[in-house]
């Protein structure tokens, strides 16, 4: 019993952490403040679960979320490119309310707020992953992968070509950089992952409907971000640990299951504001948020 | 035919009056403290549950029901910027860690109203099912014109207040050019307070007209402040009172676009509509040429 939930916390552990060092990217390394991320971890989701319903195998589907996320990702850096703090912000939450009332509204793809439910676990390659240790080691995996890549990534001479946009456009234009191209390129790899994490989630859950992907979602990833640092990978890693199992003692201290939502809620929120209060940079940040 | 269209007109302005209140209180917090205030749709929930609190649960007479829900109201965002705002200042806080912020304390109220009240849809049973009035074959109700005219009331109750009173005209010195009003002894600390005790007061007033109108739900003020955020973005977010002529529009491209589409995506038109603005005329139809600067 007590394995299980062990598994249960790393399998989300790992979950959180492609979902915030995805959104590291955009807003740690780039220093956009997409408040969308959410939209495309629901986009991410409902693509391979619905792939899978329909026959086609798991990594294809797997795939697939993230390229489809990418596409939004690209989608939305149309409209956004010029925008900048405030009206960036939420023009991205726009964007996130868009898709969540598609998701709700489009009942003959996504059955509304019915759901989706029944995903299969994920077979990969004949070996079937149905149960939870097998998920988790397969989360583990990818979650690692994605982890290097970024960090390959964001220690590219591209990653910092991204932090000379987020610490000065006009500079970094100066130098010759096409710097909307630079954020768009930014954003559909933050997409890229945070639909790749949106596959994994439905798959492990099994079941799928658009309350998981509302805009209070973001506030446990966007705890994340800013608590372990801007532009710091390390600090993502610990403050993810920090954020999935802070409220987990609420469990155990004898809670009603109807308060643990909005408890969990709370203490993101006050966390989020005494981070932003008193360490605005985080655990390991290099920089504070324009 | 024609009922239809005079009702969907009825209700594009019922509507567009009820985001015009949420976008004139956004837009004064907007203008004077210059960040985005999320926290402002969390005031006009917790408005909602405090007329449905001492009405509905505790049964006091509604006059002072309402009176006391306003009152918290303007208190409640008196403390948001006392006791968290005004700290963010203080540490030199940049308008994005503000938005951040203010996002924290907006799931921060909804999830406390959230557990006091519970999920569970409340409804206020002041009004019981009133008897429409036929106008121009469109059906409106008492309370639907009470709406209306309270809209209009804390508009150009709004226009004076910042045309003629002191205090307003220390606002909009604020607003314009804070060091400068410093400069000639306005303290832009005590305009903050005001503005946002004024602002959450219009956002209360919003806040039980929707709660008698319709159900109320903890999460009711994200949504709302979306919409009042996008009625200010179309008329222009340096101008409240084109914030009034936004929400009329939002109000009438939801309504009629909802003739042609399923009802959900009434909230998808809203911010297709933010889109099409931050995209083509980020400064809205009447933004002052300044505020395109400012960021």
């Amino acid at each position: 019993m007590i394995e299980q939930y062990l598994i249960h916390l790393l399998i989300l552990i790992g979950i959180y952490l492609i979902l915030a060092i995805s959104l590291q990217i955009s807003i740690g390394f780039t220093g956009m403040l997409n408040l969308g991320h959410v939209a495309f971890y629901a986009i991410g989701a409902y693509t391979s679960a619905l792939l899978v319903l329909n026959g086609f195998p798991f990594w294809l589907a797997f795939l697939s979320a993230g390229i489809l996320g990418m596409i939004f990702g690209h989608v939305l850096s149309l409209p956004i490119k010029k925008l900048k703090g405030d009206y960036l912000a939420l023009a991205t939450m726009g964007f996130s309310f868009v898709v969540y009332a598609v998701l709700l509204n489009w009942t003959e793809l996504t059955r509304g707020p019915l759901g989706i439910p029944g995903i299969p676990k994920p077979s990969v390659f004949g070996i079937n992953l149905s149960s939870n240790l097998a998920f988790l080691i397969l989360t583990l995996i990818i979650c690692i992968a994605c982890y290097f890549l970024i960090r390959r990534i964001v220690h590219s001479p591209f990653g910092r070509v991204l932090e000379s946009v987020r610490d000065d456009e006009l500079a970094s234009k100066i130098l010759g950089k096409n710097t909307s191209k630079v954020k768009s390129i930014s954003l559909m790899i933050s997409a890229f992952f945070a639909g790749l994490a949106g596959s994994l989630y439905a798959h492990y859950i099994t079941y799928i409907d658009p309350s998981s992907f509302t805009i209070m979602q973001l506030i446990p990833v966007l705890c994340i971000v800013i608590i372990g640092g801007l532009a710091s990978l390390r600090g993502t890693l610990i403050a993810t640990g920090i954020i999935v199992l802070l409220p987990e003692p609420l469990r155990f201290i004898g809670f009603p299951s109807s308060m643990i939502g909005p408890m969990r809620q709370i203490i993101y929120a006050l966390l989020l504001l005494l981070i932003l209060l008193y360490r605005p940079k985080g655990i390991y940040g290099k920089v504070e948020i324009e | 035919m024609m009922s239809i269209a005079s009702q969907i007109l009825f209700n594009s302005v019922i509507a567009g009056s009820i985001y015009a209140l949420v976008a004139l209180g956004f837009s004064l917090i907007y203008n004077t403290c210059k960040f985005v205030n999320f926290a402002h749709g969390s005031v006009i929930a917790f408005s909602a549950y405090m007329a449905y609190f001492f009405f509905s649960v505790l049964g006091v007479d509604f006059g002072f029901s309402v009176l006391f829900a306003l009152i918290l109201a303007s208190l409640l965002g008196w403390a948001m910027n006392f006791f968290v705002y005004r700290e963010f200042r203080e540490r030199k806080a940049s308008s994005s860690i503000l938005l951040i912020a203010s996002f924290g304390l907006l799931i921060l109220i909804e999830s406390l109203v959230l557990m006091s009240f519970g999920a569970d849809v409340k409804t206020i049973n002041y009004i019981r099912v009133s008897k429409g009035l036929e106008i121009f074959g469109a059906i409106i109700t008492p309370l639907q014109i009470v709406i209306v005219a309270s809209s209009i009331v804390v508009s150009i109750g709004l226009f004076l207040f910042m045309k003629k009173t002191k205090l307003g005209k220390a606002m909009r010195a604020v607003s314009n050019n804070k060091d400068v009003a410093e400069i000639v002894g306005i303290s832009s600390e005590k305009i903050y307070s005001w503005s946002f005790i004024i602002g959450s007061l219009i956002a209360g007033i919003a806040g039980v007209l929707i709660g008698l109108e319709q159900n109320l739900e903890p999460t009711m003020g994200t949504n709302l402040i979306i919409k009042g955020f996008t009625a200010a973005i179309i008329g222009g977010i340096g101008n409240v009172y084109g914030a009034i002529l936004g929400a009329l529009l939002l109000g009438l491209a939801e309504n009629f676009g909802i003739w042609y589409l399923p009802s959900g995506y009434k909230d998808a038109i809203a911010f297709a509509i933010l889109f099409v603005f931050l995209l083509f005329r980020p400064k809205g139809l009447f933004g002052a040429k300044k505020e395109g600067d400012k960021e």
